[in-house]
């Protein structure tokens, strides 16, 4: 954890060394005296500060805020689920690819709408809630699975823990609509369900939740909504019989770590390039290049490092 | 068995099913459970006696011009019939008809069914009549010559006979010897009678729903009589040998093969026995002979035993007469009642099906199983969904079904333990249709050893000219009946290579069937080595594509490629793989059981022209000729036993071939060891076959159901069918819930002790859902296994079982179930206010380090 939060901090250092005296010499030809620049171990902390500040309010930002723009891609997802709908291509059975729409969610009370994709490993649950694939898909005759985020990336799932039993969840997948009813929600220690009816379809929402102050935001522990419906569709079977570690609830694998570890190496030499560039060209210059570059690899690292988180906070 | 004992019986099957009781319990095998409560369970726990036997004398008796019977031309004989079963028949079912006393038949047809068998001289031919012999009932439900089934109109109305010599007969009321008779009014769709000509009679077919079919052409006859119907006839004016005796597998039919004669278990039939002895002429008008009264008179051109392949039988000794009053006041008839019919618990049942899961072994059984669940309110509405035996394990522990039947241990994919109870024992059978030459009747003592097995399986007969040319073969015989090895063992059949004998019909799909019979060609030592590729004494070889296969599989693959190369237009338009064509398998053993019955190999190289489109298409070959047919194919024996199909006694070791009997199936099953409780009973081939006496092909099917997370209702009626099952369910009768021949009765005694207390072990667990700790769980791997179909994680959040956590709490009417598992991760709970608090407190040391070092910078 700790490594992961340090590691940014070095890519991050190398723009923000290069924008400090970028600011000092534009503003040399004022009137104003030019500042020396901090020595000592005062300097030193400060450096630090600033750049883990700079992490930190970065990492919470993208979580919080610029996330969303990924969760926006449930509006992609859905034109192309629209589309398989109408052209009745959409998945029916095990056969979706990771990341692929295969049902639409909607629960009126909550106010939820949102289009469910396949897998749930963390990365796959950054564009919406996903089907866990060893499980039949919503509506199926057996027992569904759907993960989503409680707190990050849109925040599907924040509001789950508001069901009461008797809501109604909507359901919409190539094999038709379905309304299903709230069973009731659990937490660890809670019984699980009664077993269901042979021809029943039951579906399963996990999420995260905290408890005590803020608990929006320290999701820590999973949080179960059993639905039930009399009559579901048949299941034509294809489903992986067993899941990868990373695709449990709460779990989180290292499988992106290369990824994070290639992310951070290209910050680093973005921040050389930035170095070796002041020389030649002018701050504007180097804005202009480095600020969208530095965003895009910052977005890229926070999304590849978030991977190694538990995919339901 | 009389009418009146068929009605008592149905009405006490039908009172006893209401009661919610079960049909028979026979106080030698008490109910472990459930015993029905009840006085009339009593009264039909005695089987009626099954078949029919009776003895008459029919007489021919021709009267001479002073009207006294003529001694030299009449004769007389004792005729004993007897039918081998008489209630609860199923469409296509096979009754053994066989008489003694009759006599002798010559001019014999090489096809004596339908029309095909009119040119015969006293044959005894056997007809399916609608209604009974019982001068109490109307007329419309006795049986007479108009309710009486043929498939052609020629077998029943004559059109302008010269000589017709039922005009002389001496029974016959005086209103039906006028030139023209039968059907009144004559009807105007039948060609007008010529009375210069000849005599007319037609013999009317009056459907079970009143409709006249008028039965003087082929367009006035019901549907089912059209040419080439879907069913061969099935009535037979049959061969009696010179001793006088004889025999016939007789097919009835039900209203769901035959609507217009409308057999059902609603509908009392008859199967109409009439040795035909010649007609009883009446006194001659003068003193000398016409020529139709000698017509009358005549006693046959044929010798006995004689056979007759284009010539004219005489008409007063042929089979064509069956109807006048001189035949049919011979007639034996043989009341038949029909069972339930096959859906009949989706008609009478509004509960919804439990549905079993798996091997079609079960089929016969089940048949007879089902109403006696389902028409009782207390029991479920029992229903097998047959399918491959892994699929339908599959289905069982996935949820989709409460139990499954299989007869073989199966890879447990799920995590529950699984119990196997015994429920039957049965097998597969190489059942065959072989006539033997020369007009001389069906074969019955067919041997098959493993090689021979082998060779049909992997295609190394050639088939015909086509097949060749293929690599690797040539010098194979072209099919079994030339191979010498088959020669050697079953001598004396015809050795006119067909394509069908180059071929044993078997599975397409997988089944524990097939798995066990590969095993058992695994235990000859001539087999393997075949197979690997040694060819046998006479120089056969294996066909290339097959060599070095693995044995065991349960699935039979089509491995060759061969495609001949063409030579009419017909291949060149339609180039194939010639041995699959040859092979041709199919998808249940009943369909296997039914090409059998009617000499229909599913060969599917004949080719046929279609002028609409000016191309050829390739289809399947001809129903072979009655007398020259040959075809061997793998069946249950459940089928074998209903449809009288024949089956091969298999080579087991000390060079003997075992049948399937009662004997040799138990004999199987006294080698079988359990491994664990709730184990299925295992036994390799290679001991089966050194026991000499056991029938390799012996299989017992299991219930097998979870043990544990079963709902307990599925788990009550699982339990319960396999008590019923082993009881009641093991009395041998052709009652509902009445175990049908094929089968090897479960008793508590004897060879099946031990599969009959495994039985009740496992019903005990099933129903308690909680399995001992003395449970092995079995490792997969050891059968035939696919993808499952609905992935085992059934409840997110009981994936992980762990005992620590706080236990369910249980409100009345619910089951017990497991608490939810933590799963938790710190690092979820703290990631964002640990990223807020070191955010925030970075933003405050940096800037108040700044301020620090910007008042300490300044002057």
């Amino acid at each position: 954890m700790t490594a992961v939060l340090d590691a940014p901090e070095a890519p991050a250092q190398g723009p923000a060394r290069a924008k400090r005296p970028a600011r000092s010499k534009r503003r040399a030809g004022t009137p104003r005296r030019a500042r020396p620049a901090p020595q000592g171990p005062a300097a030193l902390i400060s450096s630090i500060s600033t750049m883990v500040a700079l992490l930190c309010v970065w990492t919470v930002l993208h979580l919080l805020v610029f996330a969303d723009v990924s969760h926006a891609a449930q509006d992609l997802l859905f034109r192309e689920f629209r589309v398989q709908l109408a052209a009745a291509t959409a998945p029916v059975d095990g056969t979706a690819a990771p990341g692929a729409p295969v049902a639409i969610i909607s629960i009126p009370r909550v106010g939820l709408e949102e289009v469910v994709v396949e897998g749930t490993a963390p990365g796959d649950l950054f564009a919406g809630p996903g089907h866990k694939r060893n499980t039949v898909l919503p509506g199926q005759v057996g027992t569904s699975s759907v993960y989503g985020r409680a707190a990050t990336y849109g925040a599907p799932f924040a509001d789950l823990s508001t069901l009461v039993t008797g809501d109604l969840i909507d359901v919409v997948t190539g094999q038709g609509e379905i309304t299903f009813t709230v069973l009731g929600i659990r937490r660890a220690g809670d019984p699980l369900p009664q077993p269901r009816a042979a021809s029943a379809a039951r579906l399963t929402l996990l999420t995260a939740e905290g408890a005590g102050r803020f608990a929006g935001l320290r999701p820590g522990k999973t949080l179960y909504v059993d639905a039930e419906a009399a009559k579901g569709f048949p299941s034509p079977g294809g489903y992986s019989p067993a899941v990868p570690e990373s695709e449990e609830a709460m779990a989180r694998g290292i499988e992106s770590l290369p990824l994070v570890c290639l992310c951070l190496a290209l910050l680093t030499a973005l921040a050389l390039g930035v170095i070796a560039a002041r020389l030649r060209w002018s701050v504007g210059l180097i804005w202009v290049v480095a600020a969208p570059v530095t965003f895009a690899l910052a977005w890229a690292s926070t999304d590849a490092a978030m991977r190694l988180f538990p995919n339901l906070i | 068995m009389n009418p009146r004992a068929g009605r008592l019986r149905r009405m006490l099957v039908l009172g006893t099913a209401a009661a919610g009781l079960g049909l028979a319990v026979v106080p030698a095998v008490p109910s472990a459970s459930s015993a029905p409560a009840g006085g009339d369970a009593a009264v039909v726990s005695v089987a009626a006696p099954e078949g029919y036997a009776r003895t008459r004398t029919i007489t021919r008796e021709i009267l001479d011009t002073s009207g006294q019977t003529d001694a030299n031309l009449s004769t007389s004989y004792d005729v004993t019939v007897k039918a081998n079963r008489t209630t609860n028949l199923r469409g296509r079912e096979r009754v053994e008809i066989s008489w003694s006393g009759a006599r002798p038949s010559g001019g014999r047809a090489p096809n004596p069914y339908g029309e095909k068998g009119l040119q015969q001289e006293y044959p005894v031919v056997v007809l399916q009549c609608r209604g009974t012999d019982d001068a109490d009932l109307p007329a419309a439900d006795q049986v007479r010559p108009e309710s009486c089934w043929t498939s052609s109109w020629s077998q029943r109305s004559f059109i302008d006979e010269r000589y017709g010599a039922w005009t002389q007969d001496r029974y016959a009321p005086a209103a039906d010897r006028a030139p023209v008779t039968g059907l009144d009014p004559y009807p105007a769709a039948c060609p007008t009678p010529e009375p210069a000509l000849g005599s007319t009679h037609i013999t009317e077919f009056v459907r079970k729903d009143g409709h006249v079919d008028n039965a003087c052409s082929s367009t006035q006859m019901p549907p089912e009589a059209g040419v080439d119907a879907a069913s061969p006839p099935a009535e037979v004016a049959a061969f009696t040998e010179s001793d006088g005796k004889g025999s016939v597998q007789f097919e009835v039919r039900s209203n769901v093969e035959n609507e217009s004669l409308g057999c059902s278990d609603k509908v009392a039939c008859s199967i109409v026995v009439i040795p035909i002895v010649g007609i009883s002429c009446d006194k001659p008008v003068g003193a000398t002979l016409t020529r139709i009264e000698r017509e009358c008179r005549k006693s046959g051109v044929f010798a006995p035993g004689s056979s007759n392949a284009l010539g004219t039988a005489d008409q007063a000794v042929s089979p064509a007469l069956w109807w006048s009053e001189s035949n049919w006041r011979n007639r034996f008839t043989v009341p038949i009642t029909f069972g339930l019919p096959a859906g009949v618990c989706d008609v009478l049942d509004p509960r919804p099906p439990t549905k079993f899961f798996g091997s079609e072994l079960m089929a016969q059984v089940a048949l007879q199983w089902a109403p006696a669940y389902c028409l009782s309110k207390k029991r479920f509405n029992f229903a097998l969904s047959q399918m491959p035996d892994a699929a339908g394990w599959e289905n069982m522990e996935s949820g989709a079904g409460p139990a499954a039947f299989v007869s073989s241990e199966q890879a447990r994919l799920g995590p529950d333990p699984v119990g196997y109870g015994p429920t039957a024992v049965t097998g597969f059978g190489i059942a065959y249709t072989i006539d033997r030459p020369g007009n001389g009747g069906s074969y019955g003592d067919l041997r098959l050893n493993p090689r021979l097995i082998a060779k049909l399986l992997t295609q190394s007969y050639t088939g015909s000219s086509l097949g060749r040319d293929h690599p690797g073969m040539t010098g194979n015989p072209v099919a079994i009946m030339t191979d010498p090895e088959f020669i050697d063992l079953n001598p004396g059949l015809s050795q006119n290579a067909q394509e069908a004998g180059a071929t044993l019909l078997s599975l397409s799909v997988s089944a524990d069937l097939m798995h066990q019979l590969t095993s058992y060609l695994l235990t000859d030592k001539d087999a393997t080595d075949f197979i690997s590729g040694k060819p046998d004494q006479w120089g056969m070889k294996v066909n290339p594509s097959y060599e070095g296969m693995d044995l065991p599989v349960a699935e039979w693959p089509l491995l060759d490629t061969y495609i001949p190369a063409a030579e009419g237009e017909c291949l060149k338009q339609n180039p194939s793989v010639y041995f699959t064509q040859l092979a041709a398998p199919v998808s249940t053993l009943r369909t296997i059981a039914e090409l059998l019955i009617d000499g229909q190999p599913n060969v599917q190289t004949r080719c046929e022209y279609d002028p609409a489109t000016a191309s050829y298409k390739l289809g399947r070959i001809e129903r072979q000729s009655f007398g020259a047919r040959f075809m061997i194919g793998l069946v249950s024996l459940g089928d074998a036993d209903r449809f009288g199909l024949r089956t091969a006694a298999l080579k087991t070791s000390n060079g003997r071939y075992v049948e399937p009997t009662e004997s040799s199936l138990s004999a199987a099953v006294s080698l079988m060891r359990q491994g664990a409780r709730y184990e299925p009973f295992a036994v390799s081939q290679e001991k089966l076959v050194a026991a000499k006496d056991a029938y390799p092909g012996t299989m017992v099917v299991y219930t097998a159901a979870r043990l544990a997370n079963l709902e307990k209702a599925q788990a009550d009626k699982v339990a319960s069918f396999i008590e019923i099952a082993t009881t009641e369910g093991q009395v041998r009768g052709r009652g509902n819930g009445e175990l049908p021949t094929g089968y090897l009765p479960i008793r508590r005694t004897g060879a099946t002790a031990a599969l009959w207390r495994a039985a009740q072990e496992t019903a005990t667990a099933i129903r308690a859902q909680e399995p001992p700790a003395g449970v092995t769980s079995p490792q997969p791997g050891s059968g035939p296994g696919v993808a499952p179909a609905v992935p085992p994680a059934e409840i997110p959040g009981a994936e992980v079982p762990k005992g620590d956590k706080g236990g369910a709490t249980v409100t009345d009417g619910t089951v017990p179930t497991a608490a939810t598992v933590a799963t938790e991760s710190a690092a979820g709970g703290i990631l964002l206010p640990g990223l807020m608090l070191i955010g925030g407190l970075a933003v405050a040391s940096s800037i108040v380090s700044r301020v620090l070092s910007a008042r300490g910078g300044r002057p």
